[in-house]
């Protein structure tokens, strides 16, 4: 089983990797924005995982792409530094945000990160010198990585391969660590974990740093990918989506917000920035809480136990009562 | 847990140094006083019973000990260091490791897991190790956590879950839990509860054979056979203050004592 787990992950990073070779441009650019993402999604688990409901990511990518763009475009700072520096800001944001909410639980939490959403909006919309407002930001320079410009789609699609990757393995190793554990316990009964000696504050603040730190991560690929940004686009109906695929995906499991965040923005590809887009997202949702209330990643269990169930009932077809 | 049950394995009685001292102890609910001016003594290696009727604040009181809740007025003293202002984690670091009434575990995790987890404060991590470690816990704190679940009967349950579990080994899992935080001061919530005879026997008897290897124990239980028969000496509860205090022989006589017991069973038969 383990074998075949790696087996598949290596298979599809390996058709990752061909994406630039087999598809055109538009594959290249529609994976580079799944890829984003998924970093997005991934970095909002462990705070799911602590029970904290956050409803505000999209802020933190907004601060990340928001510095990373501005220190870029006029400092010509190259893009290793400038992302760091982008994450580690929007670290520092997130810090100031979630040290005082920390006490606050479930949807008095929520309200205070949906709230941010609007405030870090207002800013980027307001403090036009700097943001140019609602002109949106354009002139951003192309990731200039290492001292080398990424001129080609196809390079920018590697990095944002490289960063998801990397994201994904320092989340993963961090989950199956104790760290992990601990994590899933506040999830479970904060009261037993404090009970046992866990500093719940100091951990649920850690885990919602970390969501911060890789968010600002996606926001600076996005920005140097994008090369433009726009106020409202990280709003509160990014911030939602982010949720949503960590919900359709499944909340039991490391692959969740990866396979829900893959599945959803492929599928809501063609409505991309339209009116449809919400509501595709709430079907998609309602869908998941109707019938796999576990997410996408129970399915092919779930197809198991109906199969195993069919083939039961044929080779024994006395009804029960 | 090893460590400090050997450095006290000196006989007890003897030593009656002073562990846990309250002092006016209070806590309000709006205009309920749950628990009210309570001097609670607990001193090195006794078994001791908080009893009470229902809603006679015992449970407010472990809430207090433990942090969870802050004392409207009082203090309490845990090796003579005032701990009445502390959060729960730190109350635990220094020693004080309580249970629940109500069956609490980390119910989607292994009995195993569960342990560790309560090993929390003795592990040694660190981001770092977190990253770069290729093992989610050392194998000496799987060792101890299998050695806890042996000592507490539980060692073929350490790959179920804990919701997968009977309850009365759930209720004996939360023990088992607190023991890996190492404590010096374990206060019970009603370990015997919706158990069978056998089932609290065995818990009892796991409660003197804690106490025997240097915990000091508070207990708070419904059940009088499993708290006359266990603990040297109980403490009586009622409308949150101390009704009596005395050895079991001289509780069970008090008259006092009945008749906040016999008015509670009147009050509960009136409905
Ligand atoms: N958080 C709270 N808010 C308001 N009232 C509370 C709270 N906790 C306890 N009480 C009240 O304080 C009183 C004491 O409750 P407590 O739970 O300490 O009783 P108990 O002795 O543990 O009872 P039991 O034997 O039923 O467990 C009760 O009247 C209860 O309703
Ligand atoms: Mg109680």
């Amino acid at each position: 089983m383990r074998r075949l787990r790696v087996g598949v992950l290596i298979v599809l990073v390996l058709l990752m990797l061909l994406v630039p070779q087999l598809g055109g441009d538009y594959y290249v650019h529609v994976f580079a924005l799944v890829f984003t993402n998924v970093i997005l999604a991934a970095s909002l688990r462990p705070s799911l995982t602590c029970g904290q409901l956050n409803i505000g990511h999209s802020a933190f990518m907004s601060v990340g792409a928001y510095a990373s763009a501005l220190l870029a475009k006029n400092l010509a700072v190259s893009f290793e530094v400038s992302m760091l520096c982008g994450a580690l800001l929007a670290a520092v944001v997130g810090l100031v945000i979630g040290y005082p909410s920390l006490r606050l639980r479930g949807v008095y939490f929520a309200m205070v990160t949906v709230a941010f959403v609007e405030v870090i909006r207002l800013i980027a919309q307001l403090w036009v010198p700097l943001t140019r407002g609602m002109s949106g930001l354009s002139g951003i320079p192309k990731p200039n990585l290492l001292g080398v410009t990424l001129v080609t789609k196809a390079s920018q699609y590697y990095l944002a391969l490289f960063l998801m990757l990397l994201t994904l393995l320092i989340l993963w190793k961090l989950e199956s660590s104790r760290l992990g554990l601990i994590w899933k316990s506040i999830g479970m009964a904060d009261n037993l974990a404090q009970s046992l000696g866990v500093n719940i504050a100091n951990h649920k603040l850690l885990a919602f740093l970390l969501g911060c730190f890789f968010a600002g991560v996606a926001g600076a690929f996005y920005a140097h990918f994008i090369r433009f940004l726009f106020p409202p686009e990280f709003g509160f109906l990014m911030a939602t989506n982010i949720l949503v695929y960590n919900y359709v995906g499944g909340r039991g499991h490391f692959a969740g917000p990866i396979v829900g965040a893959a599945f959803l923005s492929l599928l809501s590809e063609p409505f991309r920035g339209s009116a449809y887009e919400t509501i595709f997202f709430s079907i998609a949702m309602l869908l998941t809480i109707l019938f796999l209330p576990g997410g996408l990643i129970t399915l092919p269990g779930k197809l198991a136990e109906l199969r195993g169930w069919k083939s039961a009932s044929a080779h024994s077809p006395s009804p029960a009562a | 847990m090893e460590e400090r049950i050997r450095s006290q394995s000196e006989p007890r009685g003897v030593s009656s140094a002073l562990l846990l001292e309250t002092h006016g102890l209070t806590r309000h609910f709006g205009g309920l006083a749950a628990v009210n001016r309570v001097d609670l003594r607990v001193a090195e290696g006794e078994i001791v019973g908080l009893i009470g009727p229902n809603g006679a604040g015992k449970t407010t009181c472990f809430n207090l000990l433990s942090g969870f809740i802050r004392p409207t007025a009082g203090t309490i003293r845990f090796h003579g260091e005032d701990i009445s202002r502390l959060r729960p984690h730190q109350v635990v670091k220094r020693g004080l490791v309580r249970t629940f009434q109500l069956t609490t575990l980390f119910q989607e995790l292994t009995g195993l897991e569960n342990v560790l987890l309560g090993l929390h404060l003795h592990s040694r991590r660190s981001l770092g190790r977190a990253l770069f470690s290729r093992r989610r816990f050392p194998p000496d704190e799987v060792a101890r956590s299998r050695e806890v679940l042996e000592f507490t009967g539980l060692a073929s349950q350490a790959d179920q879950l804990a919701r997968n579990l009977p309850h009365g080994h759930q209720r004996v899992l939360g023990i088992a839990m607190a023991l890996a935080a190492r404590p010096r001061l374990l206060l019970l919530d009603e370990p015997v509860t919706g158990m069978n005879l056998d089932e609290s026997g065995r818990v009892m008897a796991l409660v003197k054979t804690i106490r025997d290897r240097g915990v000091t124990v508070l207990l708070v239980e419904h059940n009088m056979k499993a708290v006359m028969g266990t603990c040297e000496r109980i403490v009586v509860l009622n409308f949150g203050q101390t009704l009596a205090e005395g050895s079991p022989a001289e509780v069970s006589t008090n008259a006092k004592v009945i008749e906040a017991y016999l008015g509670a069973g009147l009050a509960h038969a009136r409905g």
